[in-house]
Parts: C-alpha cells; structure tokens; sequence
C-alpha cells in the first residue's frame, strides 16, 4: 500500500509538473538587444532650382549650358541608406521594404518615415544609392503604382529606373521639346544596333554636413534637398540640345547625369 | 498493480490533452449578421494586388451574379412603358472589349425623338478593379475629385457620389441624356417589377429590399471582375509561349526610346496592365485656348493649363477590338493610330514631355520604316485576349430576355 502510494504521488507530480510546463503561453521573442535604446528617423525630401523651390511646368530656368527649361515631375529611389559613425562603423537601413520612392506628383512620397529603429548616439554622416544596386534592382518587384511605373523594360537590362526628370527645354528652334531625362541601367550594342551588354549606373551619393545624433525615443527629422541644376554641371555640362529628348539608350548622356550626381543631394535641415 | 501503473499513466495523459487545449473562440452570437460568399480574385502573374474596391461594397459571388443580371437587362433604364430597353450592356458589348465597335454611341431618344450623341467614344471596360487615377477619358470620377456632388458642378451630391467610383458611374449611365436618359426613381421601379430579382437581392445583400444603392454596388461589382490577363503577350511573359520574331521585334520597338516608345504610358512586361490609367497630352492637336477646346479634357478636372488636351492613356490590352481610337474616335484603324504616332504629331506646349519624339517646329514621330511599322503591329495584335472576349461568365445571362 505504502508502495502504491508512493507511486500515486510521483505520477501526479509529473503530471502537473509536465503539464505546467508544455501548457506555457507563447511570449513575443524579446528583442535581440533589449538593452539598446533607440529612436526614429524621418525623411522629408525637397526640390529646388537655384535654391528656389521648384514652379513645376514653367519653362524658366537656365542651366549651365544655356538651355532654358522647366520640370514636370520628378520621380526616383533612394535605397541603401547608410548611416556612418566615426571610427568606421555603419548602419543600413536594411529594410528591404523600406526604400524611398519619391515623387513630386504625389506629396505622401515626399516624407519617410523610417521603420527601422535607429539606436542612439552620434552619426557623423549619411549616404545612399541613387536607384537600386544590381542585387535589388529585380524586375517584376514591383506591382503596383505608383512604383511600378517605373519599369525599366528587361530589353534594356530591366528593373526601374532610378530617375526620372520629365522635362522641357527650348531647343534650336525656339521652342519647347519635351525630353525623358531618364536614368537607369546603360546598355552596350553591337554594330547591328542589338543590345549585347548592360552598364550598371547606380550611385552612391554622400551628403555633407549631414550629422546627427539619435536620443532616446526621440525622432530626428532630416530633410534631403536635390538641387536640380546640378544634374546639369559639375563635372560635365550638360547640353539638352546634344543628346535630344530621350537617353535611357544612351549610355553617353547618362553617365553624364550619373558623373554629375555626386553633388546633386545636399541636407536642407536637421532638427 | 500493473493495471493501475497504466490507469495512472492514463490519466495523466488525458489532464496533459486537458491543461494544453487552445483557448477557443466565444460562440459566435445568435443574430450574426448577413454574409453573401465572398468573391475571391485570382491575381494574375505581376498584376497589381491593391485593388479599388471601396470598403462598402465588398465583392461577393452573389452581388456580382446579380450585377451581371442587371448590367444586361434592357429594362433598368425604366423605359419598359415607351416600347424602350437599354442596359449597360446594349452598348458595351463583350466581344468589343465591353466597347460598342463603332464609336460615339447615342442615348435612348427623349420625348422629341432625339438622340443625344455620346461627347467621347468609349473607353474598354477592362481591368478596371486596377484603376486608382479616376474613371472617364478625364478621371472626373475619382475619389480625389472632391467636386463630385457639389452645387453647381453638374452632377447631384447623390446618389453615389460619395463613393467616386465605379458605383457613381451607374447613375451617369442611367441618368445621362446620351445613355439611357431616364431617371433612377423610374430604373428603381422597374427592376422593382420583375420577379427574379428580389430573391437575387436578398442572396446578395440580406434581404430582398431593391434600391438604387443596391443597383449601383451589384453592376460595379461584376464591372471590377473584368479581368482580361490571358493574350498571347501576357502567356509570352508568363513563359507559356513565344513571340514570332515579328511581335518579338515590334515588342522591342514598343518598349525602346529610340523604336516607337509606348511603354512610359502604356506599360510593358513589367507593367502588364498595358496603362499607368494616367492622363497625357499626346499630341493629337496644335491649338488649344482652354476656352473653346473640349470641356472634357483633364485641364477641365484640374484647373491645370499642362492639362490641356490630356486624356487618359487607354489600356491596350485588346486594341485590336476597341476602334476607332482617341477620345474622339479620330482615327478608325489601328494602322491609322501608329502612322499618327509614327508620323502625324502635332507640336503644341501642352504636349506631354513624355512626347519627346515631338519636334518643333511641326511635330513628327517615331519614324519607323514599313518594317517596323509591321512589326510593332504584329506584337499590338498578341495583345487580344481572345478568352476574355468569349468568357461566358462575362456574358449575357442566357435566361434574360431583354
């Protein structure tokens, strides 16, 4: 009897032993790093010419070569944003989702809210690629608008475009032309005018004086300016009449744009 | 002794199966409310996944059967008394791509016997679920047009049109001196009247209460299930077949700067939706003074002079069946829209800069020789969804007779 009592009492223990432990409720996985802190970043993008915000479909500005001209809209991608610290240390904002497609037409594209958390502490710079690098610039990524009509066709070496500047200029003639100034994967051909190779033209743009600090629960927000007339200069000076109304075929006027985008992007504002 | 070693081990299985039941969900209550079936879309390949499908409408098997029934029943214009039937489907017919085939379309007459001419020529009733950018050659209904509904703008504040969707369109299509020139009230009465509907609205919305609301929700419903995905350029794509070397080429010129250019507005393998559903100036005219030009171009939506002249991009999924061309059914022929942009552009400086094969002083085009003329035709034809045309869900229900 001692006996069986004994046993009663192991396997009701087991029971409840076991039974407590495998009936224990999912817990959320705790954050890899619970002791980091961290706050949030905000993006608002902003276009200027001249350092005057931009009088969209006017045909009134002048660039370097002498072309007057106007924009229409401008649309583009910014990925791969990277966040330096001294001493050599980075962070990306790898979200892979979380690129930024601006569009001037539509205002919501113009503020990013970032959604990775950033940890605190001193940035010394930022810098991002201009478009998507060879690995993230996959066809058929995206499906809908207003991303998707970006496509830059497979023929030409696929995925997006970078950039595009739907804009007029007065040519030769005097008046206005319209022009695709289109950036995105170049394209090598063979005498019989059949594409036989692609160029990769994604940048990486480096913006000066671009140092913050993240503290804790708190969001920076940083507005990124492009400058448009720079597309047009510095190191080449770009003449709309030269290469005409589209290049997105031709690799000659593009690598000008790409060359001329090291400076395009500066910092507006941090606060 | 043994058999209660296994008695104990039993039970305590069964207190383990006990304690680890999932918490289960509260009994759903006694009065749940209403649910049709819900309709379930079946996205095609690199088609988009938002859809524009308002939150209250939901799509469901019975509202769109029930679409179906009306969009085809001549007695919705409430005309039955005059001898006179329309239904959307008198005039957008399947086989033209939900188009009439043969341009400007006219309105039942009024009591003088006239019939009011249609100020456009239709756009494909296609893949319209995939619309974001405002319905009609100007985008006029659109959920940012907050005009819509506001006195003096020409259209009542309801029915619908808070909605700015497929759903205002049916009022235009019944209420519309070029349509079916009749009156809600009158197109309410009469589907009131026939005896097969008030079962279909009650599978579709809970009971078998008719009313416009109901009329406009179930034809927009069945209009959003007009997917038309399966040419031979979209089996090319999906790698199920092959272009000949003529479409293969033409393909090339259609979506190349220096060829003929047509995919920063009409898409491509990537965008296969064959429109971004925006609105451009494509340099079809070279004078406009935004007072005595068309008042309903997209510069009458916008207020925006570059708007002058500019309409939306028509998808080219079935080209082939959607003549004549243009918002006002300039050209007749497929042939004679690729000469246009081939050749016939007219300079203006509302064109879209996107036109930049628009040169000034006159205008040009493409300039593509006979060849390649022949080819970009070749690779337009793989456009034709020939399943769609026929589907027969899509079709005319067989038991209707008007």
């Amino acid at each position: 009897m001692n006996e069986l009592f004994k046993l009663l009492l192991l396997t009701l223990f087991s029971v409840i032993l076991i039974a407590f432990y495998s009936c224990k409720k999912d817990e959320p996985i705790p954050d890899e790093n619970p002791s980091e802190k961290s706050g949030k970043l905000i993006f608002k993008f902003n276009h200027v010419i001249d350092g005057q915000n931009i009088d969209y479909d006017t045909i009134k500005y002048v660039n370097e070569a002498g072309n007057k001209y106007g924009v229409n809209v401008i649309q583009y991608f910014v990925t791969d944003v990277t966040l330096h610290k001294s001493g050599g240390t980075s962070m990306m904002i790898d979200d892979w989702t979380d690129f930024a497609y601006v569009d001037t037409d539509i205002p919501t594209t113009l503020t990013w809210e970032v959604f990775d958390p950033i940890p605190i502490g001193n940035y010394d710079s930022i810098t991002f690629t201009l478009g998507f690098n060879e690995v993230k610039n996959q066809s058929f990524m995206f499906v809908n608008p207003p991303e998707v009509n970006m496509v830059w066709p497979v023929y030409l070496g696929g995925g997006y475009h970078y950039l595009k500047i739907n804009t007029k200029w007065i040519d030769t003639t005097g008046l206005a032309r319209g022009c695709a100034w289109h950036l995105g994967i170049g394209q090598t051909y063979d005498s019989s005018g059949i594409v036989n190779g692609f160029i990769q033209n994604y940048f990486t743009v480096g913006l000066p004086n671009s140092s913050f600090e993240i503290t804790e629960n708190n969001t920076k927000e940083i507005q990124i300016v492009m400058n448009v007339e720079n597309w047009f200069k510095n190191p080449n000076t770009y003449n709309f009449d030269d290469f005409g109304g589209d290049i997105m075929q031709t690799q000659a006027a593009m690598i000008l744009g790409c060359e001329n985008g090291h400076d395009v992007f500066t910092i507006g504002y941090i606060q | 002794m043994k058999n209660l070693k296994y008695f104990l081990i039993l039970i305590g299985f069964i207190v383990l199966i006990s304690a680890c039941k999932k918490d289960e969900p509260t009994e759903p209550a006694e009065d749940t409310p209403f649910k049709a079936t819900p309709y379930v879309f079946d996205i095609p390949n690199h088609f988009p996944t938002i859809m524009n499908i308002p939150e209250d409408n939901p799509m469901t098997v019975e509202g769109v059967e029930l679409g179906r029934y009306l969009f085809y029943d001549g007695r919705l214009a409430g005309r039955e008394d005059e001898g006179l039937y329309m239904s959307c489907g008198t005039c957008h017919l399947q086989e033209y791509s939900f188009e009439n085939g043969v341009g400007f379309g006219h309105g039942l007459p009024d009591s003088n016997g006239y019939s009011k001419p249609s100020p456009h020529v239709m756009l494909p009733m296609i893949n319209l679920v995939w619309n974001h950018e405002g319905y009609l050659w100007n985008g006029m209904i659109s959920k940012n047009n907050t005009n819509l509904g506001s006195a003096g703008y020409g259209v009542p504040a309801e029915p619908q049109f808070h909605m700015r969707n497929i759903e205002s369109l049916v009022w235009m299509g019944i209420a519309a001196a070029h349509e079916m020139n009749s009156t809600v009230d009158a197109s309410v009465n009469a589907i009131k009247n026939i005896s097969i509907y008030p079962p279909m609205f009650e599978a579709a919305f809970g009971t078998p209460e008719i009313n416009y609301d109901r009329i406009a929700k179930a034809i927009a419903q069945f209009i959003r299930t007009l997917v038309a995905s399966d040419s031979k350029a979209h089996k090319v794509f999906r790698g199920d077949e092959n272009f000949s070397d003529s479409e293969r080429r033409g393909f090339n010129l259609f979506v190349t700067e220096q060829g003929a250019d047509c995919f920063h507005c009409h898409g491509s393998e990537g965008a296969p939706l064959f429109t971004t559903h925006l609105f451009y100036n494509n340099a079809k005219d070279s004078f406009f003074s935004g007072i005595y030009d068309d008042p309903r171009d997209r510069y009458h939506i916008t207020g925006n002079p570059t708007d002058l002249g500019a309409y939306k991009a028509t998808t080219l999924i079935n080209i082939e069946k959607t003549g004549p061309y243009m918002h006002d059914g300039r050209f007749k022929t497929l042939d004679d829209v690729i000469n246009f942009y081939n050749s016939g552009l007219k300079w203006s400086p509302y064109a879209d800069p996107l036109m930049h094969k628009l040169v000034p002083p006159y205008g040009n085009g493409a300039e593509l020789t006979p060849f390649q003329i022949a080819d970009l035709k070749a690779f337009l034809l793989t456009l034709t969804d020939e399943a769609f045309l026929t589907n027969p869900d899509f079709a005319k229900p067989a038991g209707l007779q008007y």
